[in-house]
């Protein structure tokens, strides 16, 4: 057998396909199923949040409130919130929650609303508040929350998506990162509206307690005021453009007729913690 | 946002990179074996010389270790949703095994021919930790048979 030496014409080994093109249509692809996911679970979370019984809502908001443990002075002061908040429910607020108020050891200037009727309350929020008013729209404002169900479509959909990208990619994925981000951003425009929704029905809530609506708009006021990061951070975070509020508020409560008159200021109960007072 | 974006110049440092080097070493790979064009490799036992006129019989080998990049990376993840041929891949292997061959080549000098030629593949660093640097290796070997000179 004569050995006759030669190159190979073409490589057989290597698929002559262009790699970008190959991204492109991979990562498109799989864009295109995530999109479709998310939104078929958009449609899946407002499907079964009205069908949520108030036992199973108990159950998942006993997992986010155990990080916020109750400690000693704050009972004290979660009585008097808890009395207001209890008062605003009963004559203004029919909603069918027993309300639970839990004061957080945290500088930060914010409440939150959690599954079952749970309300974290900040204690850097309690420091701040100057009027009964202020803190009642506050106060308010997460029962909005709870009346349109916000706390519930926003925790949900965010944990059954990243559950389906951990179980899809693992848990820390660089693709799975890629989506959580993605995810926030959205999510994040997506409860801005239900900002302005709560706010709305804070403002209707405090004129039908006070019968006007003076006070409201102080806390953000104060907020803006003081834009140190470093306190209010967390506050931005989740509630962002607070001149954009303060202004719809105004106007809302402006396209209802509803009257401003002095706030009643904030009884002393509310500040028996002697570490937040000044 | 930030993993985004250092996610996204990654995967353009990986791309832009990993096609300069790939395109070098073809080229490279094809003017040597032009080269080594007169110098079989072949896996048959023998070359078929009469024994006398052998010289020396010498195992020869060559290996050649060819890293991923990223863009590779990345692109084979996403083959790995999919399923079908990891075509990103196939150049790196390809690169590997011919570098493999030239470097035996290389090792065997003036010999006739090499037989027996054998090639295989090792992956490193695979199980140092999940993210680490894939690397393949190929490892070519035979023996080169050398001729006494003749006359």
């Amino acid at each position: 057998m004569k050995y006759t030496p030669r190159l190979p014409e073409d490589n057989v080994n290597v698929t002559p396909v262009s790699p970008l093109r190959e991204f492109f249509t991979l990562a498109g692809g799989l864009l295109a199923v995530v999109v479709v996911a998310y939104l078929a679970l958009g449609l899946a979370v407002d499907l079964i949040i009205p069908r949520l019984s108030p036992n199973v809502e108990q159950k998942m908001g006993g997992i986010f409130v155990k990080s916020f443990g109750t400690s000693r002075p704050d009972r004290e002061i979660a009585g008097p919130v808890q009395k207001l908040l209890d008062d605003l429910q009963r004559r203004c607020a029919k909603l069918p929650y027993h309300f639970n108020i839990i004061i957080h050891e945290h500088d930060a200037v914010n409440a939150m609303a959690f599954p079952g009727g749970h309300i974290v309350v900040f204690s850097g929020l309690l420091s701040q508040v100057t009027s009964e008013n202020e803190l009642a729209f506050v106060l308010a404002h997460e029962l909005g929350h709870y009346a349109h169900r916000d706390h519930l479509r926003g925790f949900g959909r965010a944990l059954v998506f990243m559950a389906i990208s951990a179980v899809m990619f693992g848990p820390d994925s660089s693709l799975g990162g890629m989506l959580g981000n993605a995810l926030t951003i959205t999510e994040l425009s997506f409860s801005r509206q239900q900002e302005t929704r709560a706010d709305e029905f804070a403002v209707e809530l405090v004129n039908c307690a006070y019968g006007h609506v003076g006070g409201s708009t102080d806390f953000f006021e104060k907020i803006s005021k003081a834009q140190e990061p470093g306190i209010f951070g967390h506050y931005f975070a989740t509630h962002p453009e607070n001149r954009r509020r303060i202004d719809h508020v105004q106007q809302f409560a402006r396209s209802k007729g509803f009257k401003t008159m002095p706030p009643r200021p904030l009884p002393e109960a509310f500040r028996s913690n002697p570490d937040i007072d000044e | 946002m930030f993993d985004l974006i250092t996610l996204l110049v990654l995967i353009i440092i990986g791309y832009t990179a990993g096609t300069i080097a790939e395109r070098r070493h073809y080229r490279s790979i094809r003017k040597r074996e032009a080269a080594y064009l007169h110098l079989p490799a072949v896996t048959l036992k023998s070359g078929g010389y009469p024994e006398a006129e052998v010289a020396s019989a010498t195992l020869v080998y060559g290996s050649a270790v060819i890293s991923i990049d990223y863009f590779k990376r990345i692109l084979a993840g996403l083959r790995n949703i999919f399923g079908g041929t990891v075509k990103s891949y196939e150049s790196l292997i390809d690169r590997a095994r011919r570098e493999a061959v030239l470097r035996m080549k290389e090792m065997a000098g003036g010999a006739a021919v090499i037989v027996n030629v054998r090639i295989e593949t090792a992956t490193i660093g695979k199980n140092a930790n999940k993210k680490g640097v894939g690397c393949i290796e190929a490892v070519a070997y035979g023996t080169a048979v050398t001729l006494r000179p003749s006359g």
